[in-house]
């Protein structure tokens, strides 16, 4: 099937790279941590790519996913899988209470508020510390296990993760190409015009925040039984900007993009370690770099430039087979700016 | 009566866009509004389709009041309207423009799109269909797989009539469908019009092009500061000494061709 | 009770004179050019530190280290929107968090190399005896805060509205095709923009360092609450920003004495989240509707 295509080739490079590699560190442990920043930055990009509604407190939803988990399981016992469960309806919930409010906020606004939420979790992770554990956090989680199957290798997670991704990834391509998808996307490109198609626009704005708190409860309750240990500052500000990062790095709106921002992100520090003192700067130049030189994302930059090599193609021949590249429109686009 | 609007009165900080207003739409009509600039023509648009609230005043579509009514739940109603400043989605494609504007014909949601049920997969294939019909109506079917932003400004204008046309209206409202066309494209448009009308659907026109409104009306209504200044066909209008002084300032051209 | 509400507010403005002079930098930048400039804490720490290596470490006199510190971050702030802002073409919100960031954690990867990780303090303007009327006590700093920053923000409100200069920038915020036009240099007015923008965070910095001290680090929350305060007033509300800023620094100074200090933070941001929840374009902000 054409439309899964990307997908089974994802399918198939996430089977040979640990066959390849085995035990590989950069496979099975700065891998599986990509993997891990995929699943959210695919969330999030559901959020910001699709329907348009930037998120600076993504982090937040992630570390409220990690902390039921952790302190569900090590202070109350809880089964990990239920534990799991109830990361997901905390995200879920408290996305759910705030969307209304926060989503009828526009631009900077929203930007703000959604930055103010993230910064107000983290400090109740750190201060709350009777249950949290304040800011030296949660030790000895317990890891999950499938049908009496402990996930407690590397590999074992790097394969849990993997698979987790699919599914995400095979549900994103499901939604983009769907009645409620090009809701979100008309959302995105003009919102009053959009109400005006009978879409109840608060609604899916509404919807499509709770599916991203939950991948990213989800993704953040795979994290605390993987890593055996949390604490706040796997969820602070600098995380919710790192996951904005992936999914603008990699060309926002696109699946694709978001993984592969993920992908950029987790390995870039691993490779400037070796600068050492430098790494922070190099870091912050880089990042500043991208987004001079590739405003549009690594995948939006190389479809323009794979659209020109194309040239005058026959009209009905468009560059991209599927749906036209959703980027958030610039700042110059009259029609994505609030006139007064 | 297809539209009612009674009393209705709009101000934007002490200055009143539409004052003490009184019009009816019988069905199957093409009805113009003209008036000045600034004679409220866009605040009437935006009332009716549920993005201002009007301060006094009601409104009745199709036997329902649209008094308190969110622009989605109007626009369930069936009522669509087409953007003097062009509100194309163009992050998407032109068919799935078009696609849009059929939402509310379907009703399967986020968690069957995630699942990709048989459902969902029937009523896509539907909405597909829908919108093929529409943009083979409107001239656009060559155009569908481009993406909108590679649209020229004429084909952009004949999208958003695709797009307000998916929704199967009963009412739709067109606000300035002519500006900035050349005169083929007026002429087309004119075309569009006309065929929109014998398809059953209830055109409520806002246009400056007056050789389009004659043409194509049915009845006009003439606005000026907000209130009515003449109502009837295009004949009387074209015959009112009150409209000629007020309006059109004694000088009149009707050549479109 | 009264006494120690009374001291909270003292406090409070004092912290709240800093957060004015971030965010009226913030609400500049974003007036002329659009852009919400996350890296505008590091103006005050890059400000702060140097003007401390000036002074201990190359043993210069503090008034001229201060002059020097604050010129040489203006400098920073030149080239921040020379080479970072200005050739990033059609770029979206977004894009400009990023990129804002990005210089954000680029000088703090400078400050970090040049000045190391301490904690580092600039000694007090006129020395560090408390004044005192009852039980209220103020520190002669606090005062060189609070004036300090009433001229500075005189002098903003008299450069908009008096100079030339001013008003052609605030010709720029408003249209910039038009601004064009009429012969303003749009280029040029940005870059006064974002050094005017700079020199205010640089005298923030050495103005309350002495009493809160300062870090490589210390400047992305100062640049975060900068725009909360920007937000809180109605962003591109140049004296609505200086308000916003007052009041996040009383409300942190209540919420740190009343409630507790490590919840500060946090109940500075709900109250932000609540404003803006009742109104979406801030307390001082007008309400902004597309046209369609």
């Amino acid at each position: 099937m054409k439309r899964l295509r990307g997908w089974w080739l994802l399918v198939a490079l996430l089977i040979a790279l640990p066959l390849l590699f085995p035990g590989n560190y950069y496979v099975t442990v700065v891998g599986a941590s990509a993997l891990l920043h995929a699943i959210l930055a695919v969330g999030l990009n559901l959020l910001m790519g699709y329907a348009g509604q930037i998120s600076l407190g993504h982090a937040a939803f992630f570390g409220l996913g990690a902390y039921s988990s952790a302190i569900l399981t090590t202070r109350y016992g809880v089964n990990p899988w239920l534990a799991l469960g109830a990361g997901l309806v905390l995200a879920g919930g408290v996305a759910y209470l705030i969307a209304r409010p926060v989503l009828r906020l526009k631009g900077h606004y929203l930007a703000m508020a959604t930055l103010g939420f993230g910064i107000i979790v983290h400090i109740l992770l750190v201060q709350t510390g009777g249950l949290t554990g304040g800011p030296d956090g949660i030790g000895g989680i317990p890891t999950l296990s499938l049908f009496g199957w402990a996930i407690d290798s590397d590999a074992r997670w790097y394969g849990v993760l993997a698979a987790t991704l699919l599914i995400l990834v095979l549900g994103a391509l499901n939604l983009m190409d769907s009645r409620s998808g090009r809701a979100l996307g008309a959302i995105h490109g003009a919102e009053v015009a959009a109400g005006m198609m009978g879409i109840d626009t608060a609604a899916a704005k509404t919807a499509v925040f709770v599916l991203a708190a939950l991948t990213a409860g989800l993704a953040g309750s795979l994290f605390a039984h993987q890593q055996a240990f949390v604490s706040p500052d796997s969820f602070n500000f600098f995380v919710s900007i790192e996951l904005v990062t992936m999914v603008v790095l990699g060309g926002i709106a696109s699946t694709w993009g978001a993984i592969l921002g993920a992908v950029i992100l987790t390995f870039l520090p691993e490779l400037l370690v070796v600068f050492e003192d430098y790494e922070v700067l190099i870091f912050g130049a880089i990042l500043m770099l991208i987004m001079i030189f590739l405003p549009q994302g690594i995948v939006g930059g190389l479809a323009d430039l794979w659209a020109r090599r194309q040239g005058a193609a026959a009209p009905t021949d468009p560059p991209k087979a599927g749906p036209a590249p959703r980027g958030l429109a610039p700042a110059s686009d009259p029609v994505s700016q609030d006139a007064a | 009566m297809l539209l009612e609007a009674s009393g209705l009165t709009k101000s934007f900080g002490g200055v009143t866009a539409i004052a003490d207003l009184d019009f009816q739409v019988p069905a199957g009509l093409v009805y113009a509004v003209i008036g000045p600039n600034g004679a409220g023509k866009t605040t009437l648009f935006n009332l009716l389709s549920g993005i201002y609230r009007p301060d006094e005043g009601r409104l009745r579509f199709a036997g329902e009041d649209l008094g308190g009514r969110q622009p989605y739940q109007i626009a369930r109603l069936g009522l669509a309207r087409t953007f003097q400043n062009l509100q194309i989605f163009f992050n998407l494609s032109v068919l799935e423009n078009v696609m849009v504007g059929a939402h509310a014909r379907g009703c399967q949601g986020m968690v069957a799109a995630l699942l990709r049920t048989p459902a969902m997969r029937r009523e896509e294939r539907q909405i597909r269909a829908w919108a093929w019909e529409a943009l083979d109506f409107c001239g656009l079917g060559e155009l569908a797989a481009r993406p909108a932003s590679a649209l020229p400004y004429g084909a952009l204008k004949r999208l958003e009539v695709a797009r307000a046309l998916a929704a199967q209206p009963r009412l739709l409202l067109m606000d300035e469908p002519a500006a900035g066309l050349n005169d083929t494209e007026t002429l087309a448009m004119r075309d569009l019009i006309g065929r929109l009308r014998d398809q059953g659907i209830t055109v409520l026109l806002v246009e400056h092009h007056m050789g389009l409104v004659m043409r194509v009306s049915d009845r006009i209504l003439v606005l000026d500061y907000g209130s009515r200044l003449a109502e009837g066909t295009p004949a009387e209008i074209r015959a009112n000494p009150q409209v000629i002084a007020a309006y059109l300032g004694g000088e009149v051209h009707y050549a479109v061709e | 009770m009264w006494d120690q509400i009374l001291q909270f507010l003292l406090t409070g403005i004092t912290l709240g004179s800093t957060y004015a002079l971030v965010a009226l930098g913030f609400a500049i930048i974003y007036n002329a050019s659009d852009v919400v400039n996350l890296a505008q804490g590091e103006f005050v720490m890059l400000g702060a530190m140097s003007a401390i290596a000036l002074s201990a470490g190359q043993g210069l006199p503090l008034p001229l280290a201060i002059l020097l510190a604050v010129l040489l971050t203006l400098v920073v702030g030149l080239m921040l929107q020379r080479f970072a802002i200005a050739p990033a073409k059609g770029i979206t919100v977004v894009g400009t968090i990023i990129i804002t960031i990005g210089a954000s954690i680029f000088l703090r990867g400078l400050a970090l190399l040049l000045w190391g990780k301490d904690i580092q303090a600039l000694p007090h303007f006129s020395g560090e005896t408390p004044l005192r009327w009852g039980d209220l006590t103020l520190l002669p700093q606090s005062l060189w805060v609070m004036g300090g920053t009433a001229l500075l923000v005189l002098g903003v409100q008299l450069f908009f509205n008096r100079t030339l200069l001013g008003k052609a920038i605030l010709a720029c915020s408003c249209n910039k095709t038009a601004a064009q036009l009429v012969g303003i240099n749009v280029g040029r007015m940005l870059l006064v923009a974002y050094g005017l923008s700079a020199l205010l965070g640089a005298m923030a910095g050495v103005l309350v360092t002495p009493i809160t001290y300062t870090s490589y680090d210390a400047g992305i929350m100062l640049g975060l609450k900068g725009f909360a305060a920007a937000v809180l007033g109605g962003m591109g509300n140049p004296m609505g920003a200086v308000a916003g800023g007052l009041l996040l620094g009383l409300l942190e100074s209540l919420a740190a004495g009343l409630i507790s200090s490590g919840y500060k933070d946090a109940i500075a941001f709900i109250i932000l989240l609540l404003v803006l929840f009742l109104r979406p374009s801030g307390l001082f902000g007008r309400a902004v509707s597309e046209r369609v």
